[in-house]
């Protein structure tokens, strides 16, 4: 050969084995990789939450720890702001500690000063003055571009209502202000309770008239009430006592207040120091000398319809001393608490996941969480303002929050709940995992206790019994059944087949009794007839010709008789019936149209390899037992079948994998409806159509999008799985008969 | 009797039942998408009932079946007339039929809004009738040559639509131009920019220049109407130019109806869908999926042959490589959703987001990648298909003896000639298979693709006259994610119906046919290396 | 026989001191033997004594085993085949192989013939017909086949095969044969035949041929190698070995007491 020429084709099969072995190993390792990414997309769902220090800076104006009321920060990170005893909100950038404005709030009297500042809400505040006067406080951040495009801010300080003194010295005053009016509590001494509430209302002219009531509620409980609150709205107040006594009024109807609670939240007498509303209005933050944080909520009693009471759901996080200070976030239900040594712990109410917990050697003295719930501003008792950002994306996942059993607000009890979405910003995402998982086990099951019979008895006959030419055009059949796409199963079966099941619901009971009883019949009829030459010819592989027309028939007269039955047995209307008498509702896509049209698609999969397995076992296995004596049934029961039973495990495996991924039929034949229930007349809501169903509604790097994500992972997992196994039981076999 | 249950044969006759069901099974869904799909479009005669109390009723039979309280049975009529009637569709009573006929004069009207008109043609009219119409013309005939007016008129007017689409993307283009001038901090004075900017204005006034002239054209339209008269005598003006297609339902011959029927599946198969993809063609979808799928095969095919390759003839038969295969295999058994949202998180949000920021950050916060598109769902497919390609070749390849390899290596040819030379081609029918069973996959898989891309309409192809011509980043529609989305999504499902069950047939069709030629092609190739492990 | 020029001393393979191991295991036991020049040699042994091994050594086809490793010297016409230097391509482009299983490629009878020129790069059609015509008949296929060129191999007969595999290896005139028993999966027929051709062949190449078949051994080969257990246990001119084995072992195989 030309060294020439020999030198090119080495050269091709040089940059060819390159070629061949870098792509071959980046397409498998791509793909397999690629594959994990999808974990790290779900893996911050379980991430420990971080804080750290990002700016501290000395209080401006030179003012000490003591001589600040309040502190606050805006949306952006940019400018805190604290409160002083004179009512001054003093602005400054946290970069470089410039002031940037300072606001008075007045109360109208000469030399008045602040005896205390009581936050209300994000940037809400009620200021105590010395005079008995009370002013309601908006601190508001304007934010607009120059015409450099930089993001300026402005501020602006709104007094939203001032509340006159009331005659007698009050211990402690709560205020409240809506749209509809405002309502002021006082505690007196004696634990008598005096409410004034103003309502105003516009009629129907426009004109607006201001409604005052008032009303006193005296010794409203034997020991020392220590903390009050209202609701945004006024509508409710809470009170706590010195003796771990919780109460609740309702204040909706001006003038009437009705307690609703007074129970004793503990009974160990503990004193109740702190309290505050989560976002919602419903879920009340308690924080008690021990140093627990607990969470409490109105939950329905079995005294009759309405009827709630105060009930203990969520104990959080203990801090070492007493509680001191309780701020609730304007973003979810993350509370965070101050004690009396100055360490702050940041708690998830609903999953009761302890966030973290900042412990500073200056300790905290106040300390406000900004809008978006990513930093904590604290005052440090040396008069240094520091600013922490906190890392922690989805406080309301978790391990337990998707798992685990969670007693959500207005719920009787801890249950397991998927509902991502719903009208009101107040609502909380209650992503439990596990009924989805039951849906996708619940579908699988219904699927598999119809496809497997079918699939396997039906793989039998095709190998062990079927004539030749029968196996030669059943076999593509079947696979061309497994190449319908699932939408086509899906669509038939959600607009075609569950209609026609809805109103022959009968019927098809009718089948399961006519089937058999034709088929007994007709084997009776069989055993006297085969003798003929004829029916030779029917006994050697052709038997399913003859049944064919038997199940048409069978099925035909029970969808005849099926009204007959359901005005006889069922009163004429069979899902009434079922309801009255079962309690159960009857769904329109059920779990058995599901087992019908999952069961179609996996049938396929489960015969076909099936079949191959039954159809590798060495002819001579058999040829010995028939030799013997044995019937054909007896071969294939005790002979072929336990030798293919590794494979038929197999096929079984990869059936289930295919049903528990299944997406476009449960999606269009479930129903969607996230229920545990294993009632075979309700639908269910499967991991996969969960995903299709919810994944455009979930915005990139959102709890649900990740939770989406994470429930791929736990598809992945499970069809993983199963695959190997099936994949490890067939090289087995394949190594053991040479061939599969 | 006895000897019969001894010997098992009714457990045999059991197995043979199974066997009966699960092909019964298969068949009744052949049979219901052809019956329903096939029947979509047979232009059935229109039956005009007399009820009690002397209301009258024109419309196609349907279905009869019992009354909920099985006092008797009730028929449903498709009655048409939505603007009219508020609904097309209407159960009868049948005690309160008393009397029903066939009228010759009965009319079906498709029109472009509100589905189907059944009615009387009264009258026609046009701006110039002189020189339309001839004299002595029945109302029917001068409906056809209006039509024809009409017709002739729309063509204009399509020209003008489509210089207005073209026009439109120029200036699109320009203002993108424009948009990277800003971010780029190009000057206002710099002339590159000035030159835009007058282009933008020429366009713009192009633009004006040619929406007036569809305006006008529009108002010459809007002279040509005709006069319908419902079962009932109320009278309805259709304009000609929303009349999609219309004729003499109860006069048709056997001939005649098959021209209608011919001209819908033409139009199904190169239209564009009509009142929210209950009506009209299907072109936009089948062009997305057969695209979808062409682009899917030009990554899955060559990267899963060379990996496949790769696993067979140039790895060795280490641990490794068998715990590779055993993951390749496994690949192909993940549900289609886990790699639908695998391409949403890696591809579009990962790469798309990425190339946004690369090459069109002008453009942000609209993504131009970062969203799904055509390009990002043919990737995903191709990323679960590579799998099933893998596989196949491996196969293919495995099932060659070693003795062919030997042979043509002690000949003094390199590995890659034996490669190339004498196990591709032999591999070949194999290989094929496996691309058909993965084109066949792709076209049929919807759920990965209604999270990567896929849409319900989309506003223009794939691939079209405008540079770069392949829009890669475009989202499009899809066959049978059409089905889900009028099945399920369509506020009027009765009335999307037929369209359901053709689009199920023509995806059903495609579908089998291409597995139906990958399993013959296996089967063929069995027998001709007896030595194979399919 | 003393007044000829001993073969051996210009052998045309020179086998010195050649072990050979599969992984841990050792197959081939310090072998010292050569090959005369247009001569037909036959390897002969039990199953399993490492005679198709040693077989593999002479064109490197044991490269194809990742765990396979070969020490000592084994040098054609002078040239050390045991060396990383030494092209494997060109190497069995000199040394062609037939198999025990005929394994004709799918394509026609003519380009199963002409493979080994394609692959090098020839496309001169009269050179590649020449070819063919020589090679064919070569391997005494020729009147067979001469009208049926551009149907498939794989339509002929067993025989036939073989023969084609044969004329496939001498088309690209390799100045050695290997034959790895050839006609094992052969009827005695289409057997002879082959034996025939090897016989004519014997004039123009260097034949080794692996062969469990005695009678065969004996009928066409010049020398003869006994193997045993990897080892070389006798080698000598094949009148000599089958009439007057040296070694008891070789004996004992012989008579067919073992084996």
């Amino acid at each position: 050969m030309e060294k020439k020429t020999l030198r090119r084709i080495k050269r091709h099969d040089r940059i060819a084995a390159f070629g061949i072995r870098g792509t071959g190993v980046l397409v498998i390792a791509g793909v397999i990789l690629i594959l994990l990414l999808i974990g790290r997309e779900a893996l911050p769902l379980f991430s420990s939450p971080t804080a750290t220090l990002e700016q501290r800076v000395a209080l401006p104006d030179g003012l000490t720890a003591d001589a600040v009321l309040a502190v606050g920060v805006d949306e952006y990170l940019q400018q805190a702001y604290v409160v002083d005893r004179q009512g001054r909100f003093i602005f400054f950038r946290l970069a470089d500690q410039q002031v940037v404005s300072r606001l008075s709030a007045q109360s109208g009297v000469d030399d008045d000063v602040l005896t205390q500042v009581e936050p209300v809400s994000q940037y809400r505040y009620a200021l105590h003055w010395r005079s008995g006067r009370i002013s309601l406080q908006r601190v508001r951040f304007v934010q607009h571009y120059n015409e450099q495009g930089q993001r300026v801010s402005s501020v602006f300080l709104d007094q939203e209502a001032s509340f006159a003194p009331v005659d007698a010295l009050p211990n402690r005053t709560v205020v409240a202000r809506s749209d509809q009016g405002s309502t002021r509590v006082s505690l007196l001494p004696g634990q008598t309770l005096d409410i004034e509430q103003q309502v105003t209302e516009e009629d129907f002219l426009g004109n607006e008239t201001t409604q005052s009531y008032r009303s006193v509620l005296e010794q409203v409980h034997p020991d020392a009430l220590t903390v009050l609150k209202l609701d945004h709205g006024g509508r409710t107040l809470y009170a706590a006592t010195r003796s771990g006594g919780l109460l609740r009024w309702d204040l909706s109807e001006p003038g009437v207040p009705r307690l609703l609670d007074k129970v004793q939240a503990f009974d160990d007498h503990r004193a109740i120091t702190a309290l505050t509303l989560l976002i919602g209005d419903q879920s009340l933050a308690v924080g008690d000398e021990t140093g627990l944080i607990s969470v409490w909520f109105p939950v329905p009693t079995e005294e009759g319809p309405g009827s709630k009471r105060l009930g203990l759901i969520h104990a959080l996080s203990v801090h070492d001393a007493p509680v001191e200070q309780l701020v609730p976030s304007s973003r979810n239900r993350t509370v965070l608490s101050l004690d009396d040594n100055g360490v702050a712990h940041l708690d998830y109410s609903t999953s009761e996941r302890h966030l973290l917990t900042l412990v500073e050697k200056e300790p905290f003295t106040l300390a406000a969480l900004s809008v978006r719930g990513d930093a904590l501003l604290g005052l440090q008792r040396d008069g240094a303002v520091g600013l922490w950002r906190i890392d922690c994306p989805h406080p309301e996942a978790g391990f337990k929050a998707l798992f685990g059993k969670i007693w959500y607000e207005s719920y009787q009890e801890p249950q397991w709940v998927w509902q991502s979405s719903a009208a009101s910003d107040e609502f909380e995402a209650k992503l439990s995992l596990v009924p989805l998982i039951f849906g996708t086990l619940k579908g699988t099951f219904y699927a598999m206790i119809f496809a497997i019979p079918l699939a396997l008895l039906g793989a039998v006959y095709t190998s062990q019994f079927g004539s030749v030419r029968l196996r030669e055009v059943v076999k593509p059949a079947v696979e061309i059944m497994a190449a319908v796409p699932s939408v086509i199963i899906g669509f038939l079966a959600a607009l075609w087949f569950a209609p026609l099941l809805e109103r022959s619901f009968p019927g098809f009971v009718l089948t399961l009794v006519l089937v058999p009883l034709l088929f007994v019949l007709l084997l009776l009829v069989w055993s006297s007839l085969r003798q003929r030459p004829w029916a030779r010819y029917v006994e050697r592989g052709h038997e399913f010709l003859v049944l064919a027309p038997l199940l048409v028939l069978a099925l035909a007269m029970a969808l005849q008789l099926g009204p007959w039955l359901e005005n006889g047995l069922f009163g004429g209307d069979f899902k009434l019936w079922l309801f009255q008498q079962a309690g159960v509702r009857y769904d329109a896509r059920n779990s058995i149209v599901i087992a019908f049209a999952l069961g179609f698609a996996v049938i396929p999969i489960i015969f076909t390899m099936a079949e191959d397995a039954l159809s590798n076992v060495p002819g001579s296995l058999k040829a010995a037992s028939l030799a013997l004596g044995a019937s054909r049934w007896q071969t294939v029961w005790r002979v072929v079948l336990p030798s293919a039973s590794p494979g038929i495990f197999a096929a079984i495996m990869i059936g289930l994998g295919r049903a528990v991924g299944e997406t476009m039929i449960v999606l269009m034949a479930t129903g969607n409806t996230p229920i545990m229930d294993w009632s075979m007349f309700n639908g269910m809501r499967p991991l996969s159509a969960n995903i299709a169903v919810e994944i455009p509604e979930a915005p990139h790097g959102d709890t649900l999008y990740r939770v989406l994500f994470l429930s791929a992972v736990l598809l992945f997992v499970m069809t993983f799985v199963l695959n190997t196994v099936a994949e490890i039981v067939r090289q087995r076999l394949r190594r053991k008969y040479g061939r599969f | 009797m006895k000897t019969f249950i001894s010997r098992g044969e009714p457990q045999v006759w059991l197995t043979a039942a199974a066997l009966t069901t699960t092909l019964l099974m298969g068949l009744t869904l052949i049979v219901v998408v052809m019956i329903n799909g096939l029947g979509a479009f047979w232009p059935s005669r229109l039956v005009e009932l007399e009820l009690q109390g002397g209301q009258k009723v024109l419309g196609e039979l349907l279905r009869r079946e019992p009354l909920p309280d099985h006092s008797g049975m009730r028929q449903q009529f498709k009655v048409g007339n939505r603007d009219l009637y508020g609904m097309d569709f209407r159960w009868v009573d049948e005690k309160q039929v008393i009397g029903r006929q066939w009228p010759q004069q009965a009319i079906t009207v498709e029109r472009s809004e509100y589905g189907h008109f059944f009615g009387f043609l009264k009258q026609v009219v046009v701006p110039q009738p002189e020189q339309v119409f001839d004299a002595g013309d029945s109302p029917w005939q001068q409906l056809a040559s209006a039509r024809k007016a009409v017709a002739a008129l729309q063509d204009k007017l399509d020209e003008v639509m489509s210089q207005i689409n073209s026009v439109n993307y120029a200036l699109e283009k320009e203002q993108d131009r424009l948009l990277r001038f800003d971010y780029q901090g190009v000057s206002g004075e710099d002339p590159q920019r000035l030159a835009v900017k007058a282009e933008i204005e020429s366009l713009k006034a192009e633009f004006a220049q040619l929406v007036r002239q569809q305006r006008q054209q529009q108002g010459q339209l809007t002279g040509y109407y005709a006069q319908f008269e419902d079962v009932n005598g109320r009278t309805k003006r259709i304009e000609l130019d929303g009349i999609v297609r219309c004729y003499p339902s109860n006069e048709l011959s056997l001939v005649g109806r098959c021209g209608i029927y011919a001209s819908k599946l033409w139009e199904l198969l190169s239209g564009e869908p009509r009142e929210s993809n209950t009506e009209g063609g299907l072109f936009p979808a089948i062009f997305g999926t057969v695209l979808l799928v062409f682009v899917m095969s030009l990554f899955s095919f060559p990267l899963g042959v060379i990996a496949a390759v790769y696993l067979r003839e140039y790895a060795g038969d280490g641990l490794m490589v068998r715990l590779v295969r055993i993951a390749v295999n496994n690949l192909a058994g993940i549900p289609s959703i886990v790699y639908g949202i695998f391409g949403l998180g890696f591809f579009v949000y990962g790469i798309g987001s990425g190339i946004d920021q690369l090459f069109f950050p002008e453009r942000l916060p609209t993504p131009t990648f970062g969203t799904g598109g055509l390009l990002w769902a043919s990737l995903t497919l191709a990323l679960l298909t590579v799998p099933v390609v893998i596989v196949t070749t491996e196969e293919a390849l495995g099932a060659i003896p070693g003795g062919i390899r030997e042979g043509s290596l002690a000949l003094g040819s390199t590995r890659f000639q034996t490669l190339t030379r004498i196990l591709l081609p032999m591999a070949s029918p194999g290989i094929m298979t496996g691309l058909i069973l993965s084109m066949a996959r792709a076209a049929g898989e919807v759920a990965p693709l209604m999270i990567t891309g896929v849409v319900k309409l989309a506003p223009a192809l794939p691939l079209d006259g405008q540079f770069p011509f392949f829009h890669l980043e475009r989202k499009f529609m899809h066959l049978g994610f059409h089905i889900y989305d009028i099945g399920f999504q369509s506020p009027n499902v009765e009335a999307a119906r037929p369209m359901v069950f053709v689009t199920t047939l023509l995806l059903v069709l495609i579908v089998l046919l291409m597995s139906g030629v990958a399993i013959r092609l296996r089967n063929r190739m069995k027998k001709k290396y007896t030595f194979g492990t399919f | 026989m003393k007044n000829t020029i001993d073969p051996l001393s210009d052998p045309a393979i020179e086998v010195e001191h050649l072990n050979f191991y599969y992984g841990s295991s050792q197959a081939l036991f310090d072998l010292n033997l050569k090959f005369a020049r247009r001569q037909v040699t036959a390897l002969i042994g039990p199953s399993g004594c490492g005679k198709s091994t040693f077989l593999r050594c002479l064109n490197r086809m044991n490269d194809l085993v990742d765990v396979a490793r070969m020490e000592g010297s084994i040098r054609l016409d002078g040239t050390e085949i045991n060396s990383n230097a030494l092209d494997v391509i060109e190497l069995r482009r000199r040394v062609g192989m037939v198999f025990q299983k005929s394994n004709p490629f799918p394509k026609s009878i003519y380009e199963n013939v002409i493979y080994g020129l394609r692959i090098a790069g020839i496309k001169d059609k009269a050179v590649l017909d020449e070819t063919v015509e020589r090679s064919l008949k070569g391997a005494a296929l020729w009147d067979e086949v001469k009208d049926r060129l551009h149907e498939s191999a794989l339509g002929m007969s067993g025989g036939q095969m073989q023969r084609l595999c044969i004329a496939r290896a001498i088309a690209v005139n390799p100045e050695v044969i290997l034959m790895d028993e050839p006609c094992s999966a052969l009827d005695p027929k289409s057997t002879a035949r082959v034996e025939d051709l090897i016989k004519e062949l014997r004039d123009q190449y260097t034949i080794i041929i692996v062969t469990h078949n005695m009678q065969q051994a004996a009928r066409v080969s010049d020398y003869t190698a006994f193997f045993f257990e990897g080892l070389l246990i006798e080698f000598g001119k094949t009148g000599e070995l089958f009439v007057k084995p040296r070694n008891k072992q070789t004996e004992d195989y012989i008579t067919g007491r073992f084996g």
